[in-house]
């Protein structure tokens, strides 16, 4: 007997084998075997029987599986509240590693390794929860979280808009509101232009989504103001008042709404009528003063006789040769420098009566010529909407 | 139903299936399908019972003179049983499936099935540091066996039926249907063209249905996503290919020492040998308890990026220990899972290293893991291309191809380099069976007709006459001689067909009479005219001499059947394989041209 290529011989210890395996006992050609049928029959018969044991196994370990996993689940969920992340990923992660079907363990580990601030992890853990189901409110939430975290915010805004038209298991309506609240918040915080017009564009969908309750209306009333429609904030205040016609806080959106509309008379009406209402508000009082300083600020109020508003232009051209001073120490072009000599001639000139309202004009004017001049040069950001100083010059200005 | 009717029907049925018998391409597929699903819920149901008794024999958090006890017991029990009544299930089924396949006419008796299954999965259990793949492969092979001589089916197609048995077995272990195929076709079959191919492609994809039906589409490790960070990142793979290298070539002499070791043991102490393996696992177990069982669960956390260096480092090292000193001690269990858990601890360690140093330049230890998984199965088992398809298929990773095929392939040439024979084949050879390789059966069929192929002695003519050539050819010693038209090449003349027309008074007729007389016009050339080309194998030539009766076959152009190249005789072809005739029985003499 050979063994094929190697042609060594196999020696009669082979294996130690047996009879009945010994290749010195060379079957016929063909076996007799068991007759054909018989054969058949057993063969599937043993199927039927595997399968029906195979099938009551993995139906008991998998609903074993499912009690551990559980019972891990409810034990990471309570290191959770007791702020021990890294044990609740342990625990968490042991429970999905058993039920890896489980969008909901898979969920909890992804939470908990964002709470222990182990963001890489926590969106490779989101990452595979979307793969499974990527119309997953709270998984695409959990992202758009990371991201904001991440510093990453139009990824963020594209998650936040999938959270919002994802599939939520229970409490779908407040759960939508609660991220688009969130995206809101992310967009308010941003404030620029762009992010004004998308801010807007969430909110207008929010006020008949949310519930009617007058503190959600009130945020979504300061929301519109921060979006840049305040007449859609006063309607929502003026709303309220028709509710609840005592609510100072009311009285300040209205008074807020007001202030960006630039009628900060009737705004400091409004901030007053709070006030008298509920005297200790701090915000309303902050309102009030900071429309005060507009207010005494602005030469072009009406009803302000000429000396005082030679006073406020004189006061406006102060305030802009230093701000523009103090960032152009070293950067003064000819122009800036002939500029504010003209400034500092127009401070040291005597005031006369008779020439004062052609000299407020000239006040105006170097002053609205300095304010540019800082835009350009010192590039600063010139539209704080709680700066009085930008409030008037942003108003003279168009 | 009455007793005549119901004898009838089973007559029938009886009748359909020695018909489905007979046909044995049909039959072949049937029986693919069949084994396919029975070795798929074998190994399915060897996979759930060997989780669930270890679950409960040394769970997981639980009493640390347990993880002594519990293995040393088990390999006891297992001992004897293996000793006394199972003594061709020990260890890990591979070399035992080859050495049937190759030497024992596909033979494995249902008893070693059943050893095999109920052994390991105890042994298994107990928490011996081996792998369910090896066994499962002897299972299945087992099973197709027994079901293929039960149906009293020829050798050739028990045979042809073991690796069949293997790729479902392969597909339902590991959840990996293509490296099953691949698996089979180049480690037990030595061969990727093997002609089973299909068969054992249908099984392999039966077993899978079979495992998807029951346990859900699971695979073996969920892995996060890598992705190749920088391109100098392929030097820091190709280190990991030479670190898996020698800890493959390491961990496989350790084993063969081990193993040579016990075998020059007494004969009586065989029973209670797998104790060593057992109470060393044990021991080990008792401070470090990943080292037990298959530990795929520790492999997955390691995948997933869960590393530290000093701990991945130990626990290579202890794997290696670990199995080496299990599997030689006899006990029952394969080395595939085990090459897995230490290429994933050693890919783990370099990795660590590599990130640690290089941050911004290597993807994490994780992904080193995943590939170190394939280097270390590549030295280990040295089967490059299964590996590769088969870390593919474990994880669903496709991104990690690349630095998974160089790392492989670096460790696949430094085991050939430092350990020359493969662990099957050295195995085999510690139980005095020497396995073909796969090397000397390419060897075997790579002589072809080309080499033995002579110039045709003569060709004759349609119109030569019968007698003429007869006396030309009656002191020759073959047996038949082409016969050319004004196209080429045209049949074969029999010396014994020349005689029996002389015989008969025809003598004077032409050689074309006799031929249209006694062939088919219609059928073609390549049906009518034994032949043969010459890059067919000469163990062809061997065949179709045995077919036709004839000493010699023509050798004929691909490109067009009625050129003749030459001939293969029969005395060129023995010569040919170094068997020689006594001098002078084939001289063959001078025949001119007709």
């Amino acid at each position: 007997v050979t063994s094929g290529g190697a042609s060594e011989p196999i020696t009669k210890k082979a294996m130690r084998i047996k009879p009945s395996d010994n290749p010195g006992r060379r079957p016929e050609s063909r076996e007799q075997g068991r007759p054909f049928l018989m054969t058949v029959g057993l063969v599937v018969l043993a199927i039927v029987v595997l399968f029906a044991i195979d099938t009551f196994l993995a139906k008991t370990e998998k609903a074993e599986m499912r009690a551990e996993a559980a019972r891990l689940f409810v034990e990471g969920q309570r290191f959770m509240t007791t702020g021990n992340h890294d044990q609740a990923i342990d625990r968490f992660e042991s429970a999905l590693a058993m039920t890896r079907d489980s969008q909901n363990y898979g969920l909890a580990l992804a939470e908990a390794q964002f709470a222990a601030g182990r963001l890489t992890d926590a969106e490779m853990t989101v990452d595979d929860l979307l793969q499974r189901d990527s119309t997953d409110g709270p998984a695409n939430l959990l992202l758009a979280r990371i991201f904001v975290k991440e510093g990453k915010s139009s990824e963020a805004t594209a998650y936040y808009h999938r959270a919002i038209y994802g599939h939520w298991q229970e409490g779908a309506a407040a759960n939508q509101s609660k991220a688009r609240f969130e995206l809101i918040d992310l967009l308010a915080r941003q404030n620029s232009p762009e992010s004004k017009q998308e801010l807007l564009a969430e909110l207008l969908p929010l006020e008949t989504e949310v519930p009617d309750d007058l503190a959600t209306q009130k945020r979504i009333g300061h929301l519109f103001v921060v979006a840049g429609s305040p007449a859609r904030a006063e309607d929502v205040f003026r709303e309220i008042l028709r509710r609840e016609p005592q609510d100072a806080d009311a009285y300040t959106g209205i008074g807020e709404a007001e202030f960006a509309r630039g009628n900060y008379r009737t705004a400091k009406t409004e901030f007053l009528a709070a006030l008298r209402l509920n005297p200790g508000s701090d915000e309303t009082q902050r309102w009030l003063g900071l429309t005060n300083q507009v207010l005494d600020l602005d030469p072009m109020q009406r009803g302000v006789g000429v000396g005082d508003r030679n006073q406020r232009s004189l006061k406006l051209l102060e305030l802009n040769v230093q701000l523009v001073t103090q960032c152009a120490v070293l950067n003064q072009s000819p122009e800036l420098r002939s500029l504010i000599e003209d400034a500092q001639k127009a401070l040291n000139q005597p005031a006369r009566n008779s020439r004062q309202a052609p000299a407020v004009e000239r006040n105006i004017d170097l002053a609205e010529k300095l304010w540019q001049a800082r835009l350009t040069i010192c590039k600063q950001n010139t539209s704080d909407p709680q700066d009085p100083l930008a409030l008037v010059m942003n108003r003279l200005v168009q | 139903m009455t007793a005549d009717q119901s004898r009838t029907v089973r007559a029938r049925l009886d009748r359909a299936l020695e018909n489905l018998r007979q046909r044995e391409n049909q039959l072949s597929l049937v029986l693919s399908l069949v084994i396919g699903a029975l070795v798929g819920l074998v190994v399915v149901a060897f996979i759930l019972l060997t989780g669930r008794l270890a679950a409960r024999m040394y769970p997981p958090g639980g009493a640390g003179w347990l993880r002594i006890l519990v293995p040393t017991l088990g390999s006891l029990g297992t001992g004897y049983l293996l000793a006394r009544y199972f003594p061709f299930a020990r260890g890990s089924g591979i070399p035992q499936t080859k050495f049937a396949l190759f030497i024992n006419d596909g033979r494995i008796t249902f008893r070693t099935v059943v050893g095999k299954f109920f052994c390991c999965s105890a042994s298994l259990a107990s928490g011996m540091a081996l792998g369910r793949e090896g066994p499962s492969v002897q299972v299945g092979a087992g099973l197709a066996s027994v079901i293929a001589r039960n149906l009293g089916l020829s050798k050739e197609q028990v045979k042809s039926l073991v690796p069949v048995g293997c790729a479902a077995a392969l597909a339902a272990a590991f959840n990996t249907p293509i490296a099953a195929v691949l698996f089979s076709l180049e480690e037990i079959m030595g061969d990727l063209h093997a002609t089973v191919l299909g068969s054992v492609v249908l099984s392999s994809a039966t077993s899978w249905m079979v495992l998807h039906l029951v346990l859900g589409d699971n695979p073996l490790f969920h892995v996060a996503g890598y992705r190749l960070v920088h391109p100098s990142e392929f030097a820091f793979y190709a280190a990991l290919g030479v670190v898996g290298g020698f800890g493959s070539v390491f961990f496989v002499k350790l084993l063969l020492k081990l193993r040579e070791w016990f075998t020059r043991l007494p004969r009586w102490t065989v029973w209670f040998q797998p104790v060593a393996g057992g109470l060393t696992v044990g021991l080990l177990g008792f401070f470090v308890p990943e080292v037990m069982g298959v530990g795929y669960n520790y492999v997955e956390r390691v995948l997933n990026g869960d590393v530290v260096l000093k701990v991945v480092v130990l626990l290579a090292v202890l794997k290696i220990v670990a199995t080496a000193m299990c599997y030689a001690s006899g006990n029952a269990g394969g080395i595939f899972g085990p090459s897995l858990f230490i290429g994933a601890m050693i890919g783990g360690s370099v990795g660590s290293v590599a990130h640690s140093l290089f941050p911004n330049y290597t993807a994490g230890p994780g992904a080193y893991a995943l590939v170190g998984m394939g280097t270390a199965f590549a030295g280990i088992v040295r089967t490059p291309l299964t590996s590769v398809i088969m870390i593919f298929e474990v994880t669903r990773d496709y991104s990690i191809i690349v630095p998974l095929m160089i790392s492989n392939l670096i460790a696949y040439f430094i085991s050939q380099r430092f350990q020359k024979e493969p662990i099957y084949e050295a195995l085999a050879r510690q139980d005095g069976v020497h396995l073909p390789t796969s090397e000397s059966r390419a060897q075997l069929g790579r002589i072809r007709v080309v080499q033995a192929m002579r110039p045709a002695p003569a060709v004759f003519s349609t119109n030569d006459e019968i007698e003429e050539t007869l006396a030309k050819v009656r002191d020759e010693p073959f047996d038949a001689w082409p016969v050319a038209d004004d196209r080429g090449l045209w049949r074969l003349i029999r010396n014994r067909d020349l005689e029996e027309a002389v015989s008969e008074g025809s003598g004077n007729r032409k050689l074309s009479e006799i031929l249209v007389a006694d062939s088919d016009e219609r059928r073609p050339l390549a049906e009518t005219l034994p032949h043969l080309h010459p890059d067919h194998n000469l163990s062809l030539a061997l065949e179709r001499m045995g077919t036709s009766g004839l000493n010699v076959l023509p050798v004929v152009s691909r490109a067009d059947m009625r050129q003749l190249m030459g001939v293969v005789v029969l005395e060129d072809v023995l010569n040919a394989y170094g068997v020689r005739k006594a001098a002078g029985a084939a001289q063959t003499g001078e025949l001119r041209e007709s």
